[in-house]
């Protein structure tokens, strides 16, 4: 049973037909918002198969072997993280204080991003590399800090106990609003998606640290990136919106489902309606407003609950 | 309150859109609406041509070719794939001879397959 | 800190036509730059003398894929000169009716671009789908969507019937407002303005050191316009506003372009309801008379100058081109310095380059 939870739902082959699902939603409606048709529901699939399939290249003077490495060590971070993640009524594992162990999971991408921009010979991606660095550090803290209120009104560091709080009194969202925009400020960060994808603007540096990958190893990243997004947006789910702890699996995930979407669908609008902003604005956004704004938010979480 | 009127522009055009539906056309599966007048290949009323050659002289891009035996005997040639659509040998014909169609599209592997020759004079028996 | 250089070009994901930059960065602020160009030059000058006038017309055309009717304009315009061909006001007034059409294709088309350089790619698409407006309305009235051919040493080659226009006047009507919408985007949308104001900044004392025109000089609070300052003919029967910014950087230039590209829906309005009756053409001889012309006329991006000189032939002797893109390229290593590296993409932007008109 574990090995079923872990392999196929909600595991491994859950989270990546929900990553190219979600993936192709995405582009999907954000075509939609700016009067074009989309990629084909069969897109990412695809895209993913073709990469496969492609010739991997390694520019001489790159680190051969982290370049290899990095993307598979983003790719079972997030994996790892997914497990963590209850999906409807379903969790893979899960014990007191598994919050914090996916939350970390969760910043290791950039890391990987980070290194794979510092081992590579381009400037772009040594420039991609900093600007990854940079932005973690804008966005990380207020993220931190908003996910934490969640679990501090709750009394628990566990996801599930979180969500089933929630779903016994009221959504994380109605109770704590700025937190909850909070948290969707820094997971845009988090998934360097428009307007906040600074390291891999393409009219500034061509696509920051994935400028050197090809193949294989940029098909990794890609399903990585992808999948950290479904994890984020199920993470959210569990933290501001009540999850989804019905009893039946065929009832409760498909509310689960619903609530994730929503959060979709506010990400691709949100990259709809705002351009890209620089890395010192980002810088002043996160430490001048997002920073104290998270923390007015955690005080009172703490004073009124504790 | 400048916040709302930074997104009072977009934010509605953005669901009007969702709700009108994407503009695009999958051209080559659906058919496009050309104007009439849409500058495409090169066609004689061959009665008409008197093999005077202006519009060999006046095209920019050597698309036609006028090999001229004598006053009646003569093959007007026309090379589309040099051809750059411009109607500027309608324009110069004086016997309203020339005119363009609206078809653009002639894609083809083999060059030589596009040339086509527009008038073939023979020298009539008087 | 250590100083790393960055190409950006011949081919980089921001640039539409090839140019190469060499930026000298520290940290994520721009040193130096060094700018190569002559990519896309073409030999087109040389060309022009290789051909008959009226072959001449269609290669001018082929400089720019954008501005084409206006580099063709003061092309003819300034053979008639040579020729001393009086054009009939008809043909004068659908010329203007094209180029002002071709400035609104041009200004929406630009708005597209630079939006597309700050991430905001919904811009860029409502942009040139509100730009595929004028491309039909110029399609159907010429037969082409970027290469008109409609100017002839003389005149024009189109018409306009009377149904046409209306069908015309009210695809203006859906224009104005969209036309207008972008405009609201430009001025209260904070996330375009945080990326393009204060960045790329031209003083006025810049912009007349080094002799800058058209949107990017009017930006910067230099008041010039030919089509108010030298109004060749239906100019002057028409009114119009030259809008005129103090502030020089990107977002005036933004937002001059947007206004301009409103007076030219304007202006044609006004040319569509004002249209002459008569013929579109006065016929030309095929050679012109031995002598020089300067001819400009207002471009999108500035002010076109097309030197001919004849020698009494049906061939020209010498065709020089001056483009407004060359006097704002030399502004670039001036607008470069000490920005950051992410608004160099707003700045290349923000002046509106075409190489290919640069570089002929």
């Amino acid at each position: 049973m574990a090995l079923i939870n872990l392999l196929f739902f909600p595991g491994f082959t859950f989270l990546f037909m929900c990553a190219l699902f979600f993936e192709w939603l995405d582009r999907r409606i954000i075509a939609r918002f700016q009067e074009r048709v989309g990629p084909p529901w069969f897109q990412p699939l695809a895209d993913f198969i073709k990469l496969l399939a492609k010739e991997d290249i390694v520019p001489s003077g790159a680190h051969a072997k982290a370049a290899a490495l990095l993307p598979m060590f983003s790719l079972t971070a997030v994996l790892t993280a997914g497990l963590y993640v209850p999906v409807g009524n379903v969790v893979t594992a899960s014990f007191e204080g598994d919050l914090i162990v996916v939350l970390f999971l969760l910043s290791l991408p950039a890391l990987g991003y980070f290194l794979a921009g510092w081992t590579s010979v381009g400037v772009y991606s040594l420039i991609g590399g900093h600007r990854s660095l940079l932005q973690y550090f804008s966005y990380e803290v207020p993220f931190l800090m908003a996910v934490a209120s969640p679990a501090i009104l709750s009394g628990s560091w566990r996801i599930a106990s979180i969500a089933a709080y929630q779903s016994q009194t009221t959504w994380g969202a109605l109770m704590q609003p700025l937190g909850f925009i909070l948290a969707i400020i820094g997971l845009i960060g988090k998934l360097k998606r428009d307007p906040l994808d600074i390291p891999k603007a393409k009219s500034e540096v061509v696509a920051g640290s994935l400028t050197d990958f090809s193949g294989r190893k940029i098909a990794l990243w890609h399903l990585s990136i992808y999948i950290q997004t479904v994890v984020g947006i199920f993470l959210l789910v569990n933290l501001f919106l009540g999850g989804s702890s019905h009893q039946s699996l065929f009832v409760a995930l498909p509310i689960f489902g619903l609530k994730a979407l929503g959060i979709l669908i506010l990400l691709s609008m949100i990259s709809v309606l705002y351009a890209r902003l620089r890395i010192d604005q980002l810088a002043n956004l996160g430490w001048r407003v997002l920073a104290p704004l998270a923390l007015i938010q955690l005080l009172v979480t703490i004073w009124s609950g504790g | 309150m400048r916040c709302l009127e930074s997104i009072a522009y977009l934010f509605p055009r953005i669901w009007r859109t969702l709700a009108r539906g994407p503009q695009t056309v999958a051209y080559p599966l659906s058919p496009i609406d050309l104007p009439a007048g849409y500058r495409g290949r090169v066609h004689i009323r061959a009665e008409l041509c008197r093999g005077c050659g202006l519009c060999v002289r006046d095209c920019p891009a050597f698309g036609l070719e006028l090999e001229r035996e004598d006053r009646e005997t003569f093959r007007l040639i026309y090379h589309p794939d040099r051809c750059a659509y411009c109607g500027q040998c309608e324009e110069s014909c004086n016997f309203g001879a020339i005119y363009l169609d609206n078809d653009f599209v002639h894609g083809t592997f083999n060059r030589e397959a596009l040339i086509e020759v527009l008038v073939d004079r023979k020298r009539t028996n008087k | 800190m250590n100083r790393i250089t960055v190409p950006i070009g011949p081919q980089h994901p921001l640039l539409k036509e090839p140019m190469a930059f060499q930026l000298t960065v520290e940290g994520e602020s721009v040193i130096e730059s060094t700018l190569r160009l002559g990519y896309v030059h073409r030999g087109i000058e040389r060309l022009c003398q290789e051909r008959t006038y009226v072959q001449n017309i269609h290669l001018v055309e082929r400089v720019c894929g954008i501005c084409s009717h206006v580099h063709t304009t003061t092309y003819c315009q300034g053979v008639e000169a040579l020729l001393g061909l009086e054009v009939p006001l008809r043909g004068l007034y659908l010329r203007t009716l094209l180029c002002e059409l071709e400035r609104i294709h041009s200004h929406l088309l630009w708005l597209g671009v630079l939006a597309r350089n700050i991430g905001f790619d919904t811009i860029f698409m409502y942009a040139w789908r509100d730009r595929e407006i004028v491309l039909d309305i110029m399609e159907d009235l010429s037969g082409g969507r970027v290469s008109h051919a409609v100017n002839v040493i003389g005149g024009v080659r189109i018409d306009l019937t009377e149904e046409h226009r209306d069908t015309i006047l009210s695809q203006l009507d859906l224009l104005d407002k969209q036309v207008a919408h972008l405009l609201g985007i430009v001025e209260h949308e904070r996330s375009l303005k945080a990326r393009t104001q204060n960045i790329g900044h031209l003083s006025l004392e810049d912009v007349r050191r080094y002799c800058v025109v058209g949107p990017v000089a009017r930006a910067s609070g230099l008041n010039v316009d030919l089509r108010r300052d030298r109004p060749p003919p239906p100019y002057d029967r028409l009114t119009f506003t030259v809008p005129v910014h103090e502030d020089g950087d990107v977002w005036a230039r933004t937002w001059v372009r947007m206004r301009e590209t409103v007076e030219s829906v304007r202006l044609c309005r006004q040319i569509l309801t004002l249209l002459p009756d008569g013929p579109v053409a006065a016929r030309a001889r095929r050679r012109v008379p031995a002598g020089e012309v300067i001819s400009r006329s207002e471009a999108p991006r500035g002010e076109v100058i097309y030197y001919i000189r004849s020698d009494g032939s049906d061939i020209p002797a010498r065709v020089k081109i001056r483009t407004p893109t060359l006097t704002s390229l030399i502004t670039l290593p001036t607008q470069l310095e000490g920005v950051n590296m992410a608004d160099v993409s707003v700045v290349l932007a923000g002046v509106d380059l075409c190489i290919a008109c640069a570089d002929r």
